[in-house]
């Protein structure tokens, strides 16, 4: 397929959360975790939404890579990280506390941010690694009145169309046809992520990130509570002749763990 | 002897030889001035004593292989004996009626060198001949699946063919025109090999052996002469590169512990080397210092067990590379030499565990481990090409501070129960114990700390441990090739220490070891790093503790080679086993201390897995049950960790142990 040069012009959506195997330990108001110990990284699902934007830029053969950001200070940290891997500047909206802000809130910022840019595509990570709602992407592209798929494992961009793969439940999968601009959430796993060459961190430090006040107006949703699951812990011994052990066995896995 | 017409041709041709080997050895230098990092010459010619030290001991030549080593000496004192022997029969040739003192002690000692040297040299060269064109010797033979380019193998098996036949017919020529000469002039009690060789001629004629002689003369000093220029492009120029190596060498506070990269430097538009003009000088030299003869690949971890790589092929890729291109490779116009395609290739980069043997053993000073850690700088920092798990290992390093990616606010787990003194609390203590990675994670390594812990504890000494605040040294990180990883953790650590007060540091971790110890001195922190083999043995012989001997089994102990090679510290582990040694015995494997076999973690492999091959914790373990041990010492959290494993898969852990050297002490307590 000969692909004429296009310019593509991509925003990503990027989120800072707390690592996986950092220290969490409930905040004393219940509301959120402690962050004084905890380590921040990428939302580890948006590196597959950079890589693919990435990937699609060298495809085309031109286009521009903006990484876009919303948190306190701190998020700059995973913008320059974007941006050592490739991307070309970046967009933080920043909030001066660092606390939970429900999708629709998050969404009408970045909208309000980048509305003026008018991205031929928006990607973002399927979801985040803490709260895990998937939604931002999906309300930013119907804010914008854009074309909206999720959970895309494959994107095919050519001139006019954008094509993307979606994975369906039961290994079923589903092509879609976007008209452009659209927004599209992506399925980790669908690429390997690059990690930065040096030249790559370098030059991360000139590129411009360009900061923007986020006005916060009351949450539509609020986290009541937090908490760590109780965890209980049941033994079961199976003490009778072999043919019964292995039906109760077989029980177990079949509708208690489900392994099948 | 000459006529007048044989004199002129022989000026003649002399004055051609030495004018065109002027222009070939300029070239030899030429190309290896292309590269990076210039030689200090000056620095290097105040170093001749060295040069000339490595030369005439050929010390170097008996670390491994020592018979062959001696054969070699024999030779190389033969030839360099030859160069007087030379000069003396030019004299001969031009002064008529010249003989060299005839009557005196000293022309009749030399004449019974030169005659016994000329005997053992041919013997000498007969036998290299044999052991690589008939015997076809395993260890002069670089395996498959090693990359070595047609270049190179067309060209390795002519170069042996070219030198051994220019010695065997130089020296025999020489030696036949003597033996002409004694069946002209009669028998000399001095030369008694010539002389019995002379007897074949009696029935020749006086005019014959004239003539015979003469053609004789010519062969031997023509082929001196013919030679000469030739030089640089075969393997014998190591005669010159090899003791000049030794000279040109940089002083470096560890084997791998590589020039830090100044990353504020704008000017710096390359980071390691991708290309070969983009190696340093020195590692350029190496490739014409390089004999061949493969003893760094006899216990290389990767090529023994069947990996890629083999540091003899990336140094004789190298040459007849820089041979075949020698022209282009001096003006610049060659497109394209990555390091990757005609030296080694990506996977073999990446089977190198680091642990410097083939650096301990080269016999002309050759670093084909630089080689690496260079085109792995490039792979990284450059490219961004390198195993994927090395990647999650960075991220890993860097979000959480060690390399198993675990919460940097568990690294005092393996302290509950112990009440170990903290830094943060106490601020001021004579030693800094530093856990590890390794040894703040893992199972195993959890259980060796404690055993420090304890061992300190008994001993009364004032220490206290950075606990939470310790984070990864950057040792996996720089021998991956990510310096910017590694500077940024050293970074950290450095300001960490700066708030605290301590003498030294005492750490189990080999790795940790020698990076605080060298690698961040580079960077020019100022630490008193102590093993805990060397500290422990240190509490032993000042009686601060008094182990019971209660070893009453074998034991084997593995270097470490971050311990061993890297530090040159093998005795203090084993004299640590031998403290509480009651009837059992230390027994050696097949290969230890300076020729250890590698646990195949070091360089950044215990993060990642090269599938080819076999695995190289296995091939080792396989040593230690050889011995009959029934328990492996390590001094070294990796060591213990693959060594573990090894015994576990050979079907070894129903008898075997592997044990820690402070858990053997603290066992004893």
């Amino acid at each position: 397929m000969i692909i004429n040069q296009k310019y593509m012009k991509i925003a990503v959506l990027v989120k800072q959360v707390i690592g996986s195997e950092s220290a969490l330990e409930i905040s004393s108001d219940q509301k959120w975790i402690d962050e004084s110990n905890a380590t921040f990284v990428m939302n580890p699902p948006d590196n597959y939404a950079i890589e693919e934007a990435m990937q699609i830029k060298e495809k085309l053969g031109d286009g521009e890579v903006v990484i876009v950001s919303m948190g306190p200070q701190r998020v700059q940290k995973v913008i320059r990280e974007g941006l050592s891997k490739g991307a070309d500047r970046g967009i933080h909206i920043e909030t001066q506390e660092s606390k939970n802000i429900d999708p629709l809130e998050v969404a009408k910022n970045i909208c309000h941010s980048i509305e003026q840019e008018n991205f031929d595509l928006i990607l973002s990570g399927l979801q985040s690694d803490d709260t895990g709602m998937g939604q931002t992407g999906v309300l930013i592209g119907e804010l914008l009145n854009m074309s909206t798929a999720t959970l895309a494992i494959e994107t095919d961009i050519d001139q006019e169309t954008i094509k993307v793969k979606r994975e369906l439940e039961s290994g079923w999968f589903q092509w879609v046809t976007l008209d452009s601009p659209s927004s599209v959430s992506i399925q980790s796993g669908i690429n390997q992520p690059r990690y930065p060459s040096l030249k790559g961190i370098m030059g991360a430090k000139k590129k411009e990130i360009k900061v923007i006040a986020a006005s916060i107006e009351d949450s539509k949703q609020n986290l009541d509570k937090i908490f760590v699951p109780q965890k209980s812990k049941e033994t079961e011994v199976i003490d009778t002749d072999v043919d019964a052990s292995v039906d109760r066995i077989v029980d177990i896995l079949r509708s208690e763990i489900k392994a099948f | 002897m000459l006529s007048n017409i044989e004199k002129i041709i022989f000026i003649i041709i002399a004055l051609g030889a030495f004018g065109l080997s002027y222009v070939t050895f300029g070239k030899m230098f030429k190309a290896i001035s292309v590269g990076s990092n210039p030689i200090d010459w000056k620095r290097a010619l105040l170093n001749f004593p060295k040069g000339l030290q490595v030369f005439i001991s050929q010390r170097t030549l008996f670390k491994t292989r020592p018979v062959i080593g001696f054969i070699h000496a024999l030779i190389a004192w033969g030839f360099t004996f030859y160069l007087i022997v030379n000069m003396v029969d030019v004299l001969y040739g031009f002064i008529p009626g010249f003989h060299f003192f005839p009557n005196h002690l000293i022309g009749k000692t030399y004449r019974i060198f030169v005659d016994t040297f000329t005997v053992l040299v041919l013997i000498g060269v007969i036998y290299f001949l044999i052991r690589r064109f008939i015997l076809n010797d395993n260890r002069l033979i670089i395996n498959k699946p090693v990359m070595l380019s047609e270049e190179a193998r067309v060209g390795m098996r002519n170069d042996s063919l070219l030198v051994g036949l220019f010695i065997f017919l130089h020296v025999g020529a020489r030696f036949l025109s003597a033996s002409f000469e004694i069946a002209k002039n009669g028998s000399d009690a001095f030369q008694p090999a010539a002389t019995i060789i002379s007897l074949l001629w009696s029935d020749v004629s006086q005019e014959n052996v004239i003539l015979l002689e003469h053609i004789t003369w010519w062969i031997a000093l023509g082929l001196i002469l013919g030679f000469l220029p030739y030089f640089p492009f075969t393997k014998h120029a190591h005669l010159f590169m090899g003791p000049l190596n030794y000279m040109v060498k940089d002083e470096r506070s560890s084997m791998a512990a590589i020039e830090t990269i100044n990353f504020e430097d704008d000017s710096i538009d390359q980071y390691g080397a991708g290309q070969i003009n983009q190696l340093p000088q020195s590692q350029l030299l190496d490739a014409y210092a390089c004999i061949q003869c493969s003893r760094c690949q006899d216990a290389c971890p990767a090529y023994e067990t069947g990996k890629e790589l083999s540091p003899s092929a990336l140094e004789i890729n190298k040459r007849y590379f820089l041979n075949n291109h020698l022209d282009e490779f001096i003006d610049g116009s060659i497109p394209d030499a990555a390091i990757t395609d005609l030296m080694l290739t990506d996977e073999a980069a990446w089977s190198c565990t680091t642990c410097g043997y083939c650096v301990e053993v080269c016999p002309v000073g050759n670093e084909p481990m630089l080689d690496i850690l260079r085109a792995r700088q490039d792979l990284v920092m450059m490219e961004s090409k390198f195993p994927q798990e090395a990647m999650e290992t960075f991220d890993k390093i860097e979000n959480y501070g060690n390399p198993w990616g675990l919460s940097p606010q568990e690294r005092e787990v393996w302290m509950d129960g112990r009440d170990v003194p903290l830094m943060r609390e106490k601020k001021e203590a004579e030693v800094l114990y530093w856990a590890g990675c390794a040894g703040a994670y893992d199972s195993r390594g959890k259980e060796i700390s404690q055993a420090v812990v304890d061992v300190l504890k008994e001993a009364e000494v004032d220490f206290a441990s950075l606990g939470n605040e310790e984070t990864c040294t950057g040792d996996s990180a720089r021998r991956i090739g990510n310096e910017y990883l590694f500077q940024a953790m050293a970074e950290k650590n450095l300001e960490t220490f700066g708030k605290y007060k301590f003498k030294k540091i005492v750490t189990q971790c080999p790795h940790c070891f020698t990076t605080l110890k060298n690698d961040y001195s580079e960077l020019g922190a100022d630490l008193e790093v102590v093993h805990h083999s060397q500290f422990i043995g240190q509490l032993v012989s000042d009686g601060k503790i008094s182990p019971k001997a209660w070893l009453d089994e074998d034991v084997t102990y593995h270097d470490a080679c971050y311990l061993g090679r890297h530090n040159d510290e093998y005795d203090a582990p084993r004299d640590v086993i031998q403290s509480i040694m009651k009837d059992g015995n230390l027994k050696e494997m097949e290969q230890s201390r300076e020729e250890s076999f590698c646990c195949g973690a070091g360089g950044g492999n215990m993060w990642y897995e090269i599938k080819t091959g076999e695995r190289i914790n296995h091939n080792r373990f396989k040593q230690a049950a050889e011995t009959g041990a029934t328990t492996v010492a390590t001094a070294c959290n990796f060591c213990n960790i693959m060594m573990e494993d090894g015994m576990k898969v050979t079907g070894n852990d129903e008898k075997m142990k592997v044990m820690d050297i402070a858990e053997l002490v603290s066992k004893s307590l």
